[in-house]
């Protein structure tokens, strides 16, 4: 047995009873619990069964099961950077309405300045 | 007769500055601004340097004109002058008036900027930089935002990217700005518009220097603006 094949299926259990954890105490959706948990089976499949690889592969027509992983990687960290963008954006809108409405209820007078 | 603004309207009157590592430069704009007898709401945009000591300063001489805001961080032009826009409510204004704090704008063309506005022919004022003043590099930069601005916007104005602009408070109260950026400009236009506020463009003087023109909309800014643009299409 090859040593990633041995650490991979460990790591993914660990990340999917993490997952699990956070869905439990509501830090997580039910919809990135099960994203992320699939995701994680997967990683466990290929790397426990390598020629695996390549039944997925044919199902969406691509030939080598290398390709399907590298484009399957490629998805989730579109995904994940499209996620952390808006998750950026929003966070700089809220910063935004707390710095404006702190100086709008905190007008600068002579008095502030001498104390 | 034609007329002339009064003290009155000048009471009346705020002009919103937004201030972003200016003290070098923002002194003279403020008091020659209060020496006409405006009342201005300047906003320190989080600046490193002493802007906001040198504000102080002024407002000292002139403690009744002049009301002081400062954001803890910089956050950009666009939520300064917001951030401007929605404190003057607070002074109940007739009008409104935006400028840049660091010269580039003289306080000469309050007067005309304003006149629209109070005569009634206009509720809302885009100051429009002359062409010829304007350096050659800066010109075309212009004329792509003005293009941009049209296609994205659909409003034909000579000078979308001005940010010496003048509103009238019950235009102001219809509009609604989110831009954080030079993208400010453009979406005050396209408020305007949006909001079938007639709007008229007064001719106003531009004081260009090299410090002046290292500021403002340069390429890094117009491809942002372009992306902004973009982005609020969805």
């Amino acid at each position: 047995m090859l040593l990633y094949s041995l650490i991979f299926p460990i790591i993914s259990i660990m990340a999917i009873v993490w997952f699990v954890f956070r869905y439990l105490k509501g830090k997580n959706s039910i919809f990135t619990t099960v994203l992320w948990t699939l995701f994680w089976i997967i990683v466990a499949i290929f790397s426990l069964f390598p020629n695996s690889s390549n039944q997925f592969a044919k199902l969406v027509g691509i030939t080598r099961g290398l390709d399907f992983i590298i484009i399957l990687v490629f998805i989730i960290l579109f995904y994940t950077v499209l996620r952390l963008y808006f998750i950026v954006d929003k966070l700089q809108n809220d910063l935004n309405t707390v710095v404006k409405q702190v100086a709008i209820q905190n007008e600068i007078t002579l008095d502030d300045e001498e104390e | 007769m034609e007329y002339e603004i009064t003290a009155e309207d000048k009471d009346a009157t705020y002009v919103v500055l937004p201030a972003y590592n200016e003290a070098t430069r923002i002194q003279p704009v403020i008091e020659d601004i209060a020496a006409k007898g405006y009342n201005m709401v300047i906003v320190n945009d989080g600046s490193t340097d002493n802007t906001l000591d040198v504000i102080l300063e002024s407002k000292r001489k002139y403690p009744n004109q002049i009301h002081v805001f400062s954001l803890m961080i910089n956050r950009g032009v666009g939520i300064a002058t917001q951030t401007g826009f929605d404190a003057v409510l607070k002074f109940n204004p007739k009008y409104v008036v935006s400028m840049d704090s660091d010269g580039q704008h003289s306080a000469d063309d309050l007067d005309a900027v304003i006149m629209p506005l109070v005569t009634g022919q206009a509720q809302a004022v885009i100051g429009v930089r002359p062409l010829e003043d304007m350096p050659r590099s800066r010109n075309y930069a212009n004329a792509i935002m003005n293009l941009l601005t049209k296609i994205f916007y659909r409003v034909d104005v000579s000078d979308s990217q001005t940010g010496f602009r003048a509103i009238t408070r019950e235009a102001l109260e219809k509009i609604t700005i989110n831009a954080t950026g030079y993208l400010i400009s453009s979406e005050f236009i396209r408020e305007i518009n949006d909001n079938d506020i007639p709007f008229a463009e007064v001719p106003i003087k531009t004081i260009y220097t090299p410090e002046t023109q290292a500021k403002g909309t340069n390429t890094t800014a117009a491809i942002k603006i372009l992306l902004q643009m973009i982005k609020h299409q969805f």
